[in-house]
């Protein structure tokens, strides 16, 4: 006999994925018939079932494409997670400092990476390194900003408390300072994922393709001159699905970190 | 201008009246948006002077020219009906579109040369076009990514270790000595030698298989079967323009895409004139016989065959026949303009 | 070993002049169970800070303990300052676990001190499945673990129901009974102090002093009946009368 509790838990959950899955498959049905019907050629608006179709039939080059991005997007995402919580740490530490380097960061986030992206092309050698900085650039101050307000957010009483049992700096740091900071660090983390897929496509868009390896922005871009839209389609679908992803796999690891103890995981 | 220009032009004017005429009579010009490749430059100079001296006002168009730049791409609108006619750069899009089902043909071939080059720097070894594939770096921008370097890929062994996206700068092509560049023969090499100082080594494609016609005009397939007309008056008046562009008096065109492009200068505008004159970019070949934007079967025929050779396309997978339509061109339009200087 | 703790003309400024502390003189023998009393702002609470050691007087002197042996400190904040991410056997660990001692160690130290305040049975659980009194127990037993010479209390029971304020005052008396640490206990209620209390320090308004002193002559253990007796009244009565006086003083 389930208690009520259960079943509403069950019910909640079943109630968060079904509900936008049925608007998704909602929405492509209209999509499918609204070509259909109106005979849209598809030049101009492909149907998804063409679109799935064109996704199977090249799926063996547009995975590549797609596998580069990824790890385009992730590896930028793990430097800025890695600059980021550097950077906030040296911030926390001294004001100084972070007087003096804020109005870098600040220029960094505002300036368009659209326009940035052939520049770091001029002067960095490899492409896939421009890429990487390119998405590094978008991803990374958002992951700084949110740690360093998270350091800075630890409880005075609790500093007192450590400085009173005469902790040192570095027990200070893993034990009060780093758990404090923590759900800031994966606020910044959440909105730095979407941000670091974006950055790895718009570099790639803003550069052009170079080299064997490739990712699925240049297959945009392919399909694009070459006047193929279903192809242009399916790479699209492919960045969407990856962007959904990252979306849910940080509110996975989100609810993981946090999900005992922080009021914004707990339910 | 000249006298006999002016009365040349008369005549070419009343040849054919008659379209224009009966487009006045109906009182109002039609419009047409023409989307170009690039932003103005010289080698879109007959559509500005078209424009400019009143040749489509005198066919009854109301003309548009709409540039493209480095990161526009006017292509889809033409399919999409946001423009009426299109210029593109080779041949290679049009057997994409035929190959897609796009439902756009080619009318007219400006340019019987596709001035697409690579070029280098003086003196490394590559005066010699089978030295370019083993050049470290090589500069092209997106668009050619996608067509002609596939074919250099395969027919002259070019490699992707040596790609780089080419974004419109000089910048990476002048501080290095060993690097080759993409760039319009009667154009990159202009600025070159103004920004770096030297006269580049400069390869046409054409003169090594690349075979195809440039600047093409293109059209949607239901304009040219419901306004047939409409199509004649603008190509007609294009090449006239043309031809005043080359042989006439080309300020009202200068002064146009000076306008348009204020990056641009009067003097790069005239060297690359000449250029493309001494190249025989725009009147050589079938245009001296049947007139600028000439076009035939069997050079596209041939070309395709090239390209089915490198590899871009598999046989069968373009039907030729609805790559282009030639009944609006090779008709001597505007000949007589030509003077002889 | 309790210790006793000692401000001899304690003066103490913040930024922008405002004076907190004007010339504290107070004394608080080893073992001693003392409340300070006084309204909002007086200084109470920096008081405490500098008898432990969080702040450092402009004048005069603070002294805790014998300079030789140094005396274990241990504070409780009004809030019960948990660490939200930690179980409660983890808060508790903290100070120990900062001196160096392992899990396992500390094991037998923290046991009976979760069992002393009535929390055994949590040992595991997050402080946001606790009630406020039973974080402010949590927080008490994570001050008793290091068994302290001195512990202070910045008015902890403030925020709590009454019922529950009581029982916890019960607690903590009998805690206090057991290890007789010395006890400075800050609050701003009169009936709190009178019924915990040895003695009665009663503080001015700001710019604090200490300006008067009332013994309870009540025996230890005092159950609740001491509340209801004349004598406590009476004390309440001088307190509350003395507090009322403080509030009038000038500020100097």
């Amino acid at each position: 006999m389930t208690s009520p509790r259960r079943v509403a838990e069950t019910e909640g959950t079943a109630l968060r994925w079904l509900l936008p899955t049925l608007v998704l498959l909602g929405t492509i049905a209209a999509w499918e018939l609204l070509v259909r019907l109106r005979g849209i050629p598809h030049y101009i608006l492909p149907a998804p079932s063409l679109v799935l179709a064109t996704l199977a039939a090249n799926f063996g080059s547009l995975a590549q494409a797609w596998w580069f991005t990824i790890k385009i997007t992730f590896g930028a995402l793990l430097l800025a997670a890695a600059g980021g919580v550097l950077l906030a740490g040296v911030f926390a530490l001294s004001r100084t400092v972070e007087l003096a380097l804020v109005p870098y960061a600040v220029v960094l986030q505002v300036t368009p990476i659209v326009a940035i992206a052939p520049l770091i092309l001029i002067y960095v050698d490899s492409t896939t390194a421009a890429l990487l900085i390119c998405a590094w650039i978008v991803a990374f101050f958002p992951i700084l900003s949110n740690t360093v307000i998270g350091l800075r957010a630890a409880d005075p009483n609790l500093r007192d408390l450590f400085r009173l049992y005469r902790a040192t700096p570095w027990q200070r740091l893993r034990w009060l300072l780093a758990p404090s900071a923590l759900p800031y660090f994966v606020a910044g983390l959440k909105v730095s994922g979407g941000l670091a897929l974006i950055g790895a496509v718009v570099a790639e868009f803003a550069a052009g393709a170079a080299g064997r390896e490739t990712g699925l922005a240049s297959r945009i871009l392919e399909a694009s001159f070459r006047t193929d839209m279903p192809r242009m389609y399916a790479a699209l679908l492919l960045v969407a699905a990856t962007g959904v992803a990252i979306y849910l796999l940080f509110n996975l690891l989100a609810r993981l970190l946090l999900g005992r103890w922080h009021a914004t995981e707990r339910d | 201008m000249s006298i006999s220009y002016r009365r040349r032009a008369l005549l070419a004017a009343a040849t054919v009246a008659a379209p224009a005429v009966w487009a006045q009579g109906k009182g109002t010009a039609e419009r047409a948006v023409f989307a170009t490749n690039w932003k103005a430059q010289a080698a879109h100079g007959g559509f500005y002077q078209a424009l400019i001296d009143g040749t489509y006002r005198k066919m009854g168009l109301e003309v548009e020219i709409r540039p493209g730049g480095p990161q526009v791409n006017n292509r889809p609108l033409l399919p999409a009906g946001r423009i009426d006619f299109l210029m593109t750069g080779n041949l290679l899009h049009s057997f994409d579109n035929v190959k897609q089902g796009v439902p756009v043909v080619a009318v007219a071939a400006m340019f019987q040369k596709d001035p697409q080059a690579l070029l280098a720097h003086p003196g490394q070894g590559f005066e010699d076009f089978a030295r370019l594939k083993d050049a470290p770096v090589a500069l092209i921008a997106k668009d050619g990514q996608f067509t002609w370097w596939q074919w250099l890929k395969v027919r002259h062994g070019f490699r992707d270790e040596a790609l780089k996206p080419y974004n419109y700068n000089l910048g990476p092509f002048l501080a290095n000595k060993r690097a080759i560049q993409q760039g319009y023969s009667v154009a990159e090499p202009i600025y070159v030698k103004k920004q770096g100082g030297f006269d580049p080594v400069v390869h046409l494609l054409a003169d090594h298989g690349f075979s195809t016609y440039s600047t093409l005009i293109e059209t949607r397939r239901d304009t040219i079967e419901k306004r047939s007309a409409y199509v004649q008056r603008f190509v007609d008046a294009s090449i006239i323009g043309w031809y005043a562009f080359l042989y006439g008096d080309r300020r009202p065109a200068n002064a146009a895409m000076l306008k348009e492009n204020p990056e641009m200068s009067l003097e790069e505008l005239e060297a690359s004139v000449a250029l493309i004159k001494a190249q025989g970019i725009v009147d050589s070949g079938e245009a001296i016989e049947g007139g600028i934007g000439a076009m035939s079967d069997a050079r596209i025929r041939d070309f395709h065959n090239n390209m089915v050779r490198a590899g871009l396309y598999k046989p069968g997978e373009v039907d030729l026949a609805r790559v282009a339509e030639l009944r609006f061109v090779n008709r001597r339009v505007g000949v007589e303009l030509k003077s002889k200087r | 070993m309790a210790a006793a703790v000692e401000l001899r003309g304690v003066v103490r400024r913040f930024r922008r002049g405002v004076l907190a502390l004007a010339g504290v003189d107070l004394a608080v023998g080893a073992g001693e169970f003392v409340a300070l009393l006084g309204p909002s702002g007086c200084g109470k609470t920096t008081v405490l800070r500098l008898l432990a050691g969080l702040d450092s007087a402009d004048a005069g002197t603070v002294r805790v303990g014998e300079a030789a042996t140094a005396p274990v400190l241990s504070y409780v904040f009004q809030d019960a300052t948990l660490m939200p991410w930690a179980r409660v056997f983890d808060n508790v660990w903290l100070p120990l676990r900062i001196g160096g001692v392992s899990r396992a160690a500390a094991e037998e130290k923290i046991a009976p001190v979760l069992q002393a305040v009535g929390l055994a049975e949590f040992a595991q659980a997050l402080p946001h499945e606790l009630s406020g009194g039973m974080k402010m127990r949590a927080s008490i037993a994570r001050a008793l673990v290091t068994q302290p010479d001195v512990l202070l209390l910045d008015e902890p029971f403030a925020a709590l129901d009454e019922i529950t304020r009581q029982r916890l005052n019960r607690d903590l008396l009998e805690l206090w009974q057991r290890q007789r640490f010395t006890c400075v206990f800050v609050t701003h209620s009169v009936f709190e102090a009178a019924f915990l209390a040895q003695r009665l320090l009663v503080m001015s308004a700001r710019p604090g002093r200490v300006i008067a002193e009332l013994p309870v002559a009540a025996p230890q253990p005092r159950s609740g009946a001491w509340r209801t007796d004349a004598r406590y009244l009476e004390i309440c009565r001088a307190a509350s009368a003395a507090l009322e006086s403080g509030l009038a003083e000038p500020a100097a």
